[in-house]
């Protein structure tokens, strides 16, 4: 087994499902890198953009510390607005794919990235405990992209039954609960993580182990998920990166932060 | 040649600005350009009670939320991406001192640009059935929120969507890359939602780090973003969105952002960073100074240099 780390097992299995030619969208941090992993390693006419309004780019320099870093605009082939990325892309419902991340998740793939609060709310609204960084564009992402995939560090507070607040919606309470609202795009279909990876039941959306990672296996993913994860019958071990996907992740990858445990 | 609108720092923030207002700024996302130096002016001149209209926050809402001169915030993202949370802005939200209204990304340039058309309320098809619509820091005891994120009905299909109210901020700061002295601006980089905000705006201040010959705006008229029709003053002012990035121009101070968000952790550590780095200059020179030469000598030698280029011909070396 070569050398590589969970974060990168995450970021490359992310990216395995990014297919060549789709219309995509990434948000900041290790979710752009999983998706030019894909562009590099698989997926050459992959259709990227950034919700800043970068199109077509590639990172130079290392990871952006940001979606309209500079370091992400030193090869666009157009600049745009939030609303032409965020909105004529994706809440049109064009966009094919769009990759997120989490602070917290629950077992129907909605997202928290607001606050961590003491217990629940309440009827009343108050400040969290701590606050996080809001929603971004992950909301309009989940709401518009045609599937989205999450990609979450695997802890046991960040795996609840129910998130406390949703930030970003899933599929809200399973079944069909989506549809009440009528967004364009059909909701979550991975949940990646530095474990395995979980992916919606079919008929409940409810969010079941689908693979785990060579260094991982069932047990260590179910202690770590704050619900009574379920295993599918076909669930099985996800094959580790090969040489070469390690190679154009690292191409990508440029200042290593994926290799920071 | 139209007239010149060319005007100190300083007398602008005077002109432009004042307690209570619903000030905006920050719309081109937390590491890019922002009106950074115009919010150090407002710190200089005293502003306080501030309503943040930030599409993101930036540095500069992240400076203003620590030094306790913002009551209200309007975001759709507010940390300061992979440089990490907003110390500044975390630590007013978290004691209860600011009240922070949570978007997305796409619903504040929607509400930007139905402001801009002066339309009653925006369709919302994003936002909806998740906490961002039930929950509102402005009206903390209604659950669900009614005055938020309301549900319409869509008269065409008779399906339930929701209505974002519109925004019409008092004043913008826009950082733009390039202006002549009435205001025409050329924006490198992402535009973000600097195009929707200057028309939302009831006054727009311009704050370039370049001015330009008038020549220039003539042989590019289609790259201009804000026209001088909306603008009501320009500041010429050099890394004006220092410590953060200006496509073209330069880039983050990575150093410095890491620094500042450190400070803004703590009350004194913002007292300390309000001491060092927004009072001690007199002006451009000495601001300049005061990131230091050398520094600036290195964020200008940016990857995305070449973007300048075709511009660099029309540059005015000395400000008219």
């Amino acid at each position: 087994m070569s050398d590589f780390t969970r974060q990168e097992m995450m970021a490359i299995a992310t990216g395995r499902e990014i297919r060549d030619g789709e219309l995509a969208i990434f948000g900041v941090g290790l979710s752009m890198l999983a998706g030019y992993f894909a562009q590099e390693n698989h997926a050459p006419n992959l259709r990227t953009m950034t919700e800043g309004g970068v199109y077509g780019a590639t990172p130079v320099g290392g990871l952006p510390w940001g979606i309209e870093c500079n370091r992400i605009s030193s090869n666009a082939t157009c600049f745009s607005s939030a609303v032409d990325a965020l909105g004529f892309l994706v809440a049109s419902g064009r966009c094919d794919v769009g990759v997120i991340g989490a602070a917290q998740v629950d077992k129907f793939g909605n997202v928290n990235t607001t606050g961590i609060w003491d217990g629940e709310i309440g009827p009343t609204f108050r400040p969290p405990k701590t606050r996080l960084p809001g929603a971004g564009g992950a909301n309009d992402i989940a709401c518009g992209a045609k599937r989205f995939i999450i990609m979450v560090t695997h802890e046991p507070k960040r795996f609840a039954e129910k998130v406390t607040y949703i930030s970003s919606p899933g599929y809200l309470e399973g079944g069909d609960a989506r549809a009440r609202h009528g967004f364009v795009g059909s909701g979550p279909s991975a949940i990646i993580t530095t474990l395995g990876i979980l992916r919606p039941e079919a008929g409940t959306n409810e969010f079941i182990l689908d693979g785990w990672f060579p260094f991982s296996c069932i047990d260590e993913i179910k202690a770590n998920t704050g619900w009574a994860l379920k295993v599918s019958p076909t669930a099985q071990v996800i094959p580790e990166p090969t040489a070469a996907e390690l190679a154009n992740l690292r191409k990508v990858d440029q200042t290593g932060a994926l290799r920071k445990q | 040649m139209s007239q010149s609108k060319l005007i100190s720092l300083a007398e602008a923030a005077r002109r432009y600005s004042w307690d209570g207002m619903q000030y905006a700024s920050g719309a081109a996302l937390p590491v890019g350009s922002d009106a950074i130096i115009f919010g150090r002016e407002l710190l200089r001149q005293g502003r306080r009670d501030l309503h943040a209209v930030f599409h993101c926050n930036s540095q500069q809402l992240n400076l203003l939320a620590a030094a306790g001169v913002v009551s209200k915030a309007e975001c759709g993202f507010s940390a300061l991406e992979v440089f990490g949370f907003a110390n500044g802005l975390r630590r007013a939200v978290e004691s209860g001192q600011l009240a922070l209204e949570d978007y997305s990304n796409l619903a504040m340039p929607l509400r930007l640009l139905g402001g801009a058309l002066n339309w009653p309320f925006v369709p919302a098809t994003v936002n909806i059935g998740s906490d961002i619509q039930d929950r509102s820091a402005f009206a903390p005891d209604e659950y669900p929120a009614k005055a938020k994120i309301p549900a319409v009905t869509d008269p065409f299909t008779g399906r339930q969507i929701g209505a974002f109210s519109v925004l019409q901020p008092d004043v913008a700061a826009i950082h733009v890359t390039l202006a002549d002295v009435s205001g025409n601006s050329i924006l490198l980089g992402t535009e973000w939602s600097r195009v929707e905000l200057s028309r939302a705006a009831k006054k727009v201040v311009i704050i370039a780090d370049a001015i330009v010959d008038q020549g220039c705006i003539r042989q590019y008229p289609n790259l201009v973003r804000i026209p001088d029709i909306i603008v009501e003053a320009v500041v010429h002012w050099p890394f004006a969105a220092w410590p953060q990035s200006s496509p073209g121009m330069y880039d983050a101070d990575e150093d410095h952002m890491k620094f500042m968000n450190k400070a803004l952790a703590t009350e004194q550590g913002t007292a300390d960073y309000i001491r060092d780095f927004v009072t001690p200059y007199q002006d451009v020179d000495s601001y300049l100074d005061m990131i230091g030469r050398d520094k600036l000598a290195k964020l200008s030698d940016s990857s995305t240099s070449f973007l300048l280029d075709p511009y660099r011909q029309w540059i005015l070396e000395t400000t008219p």
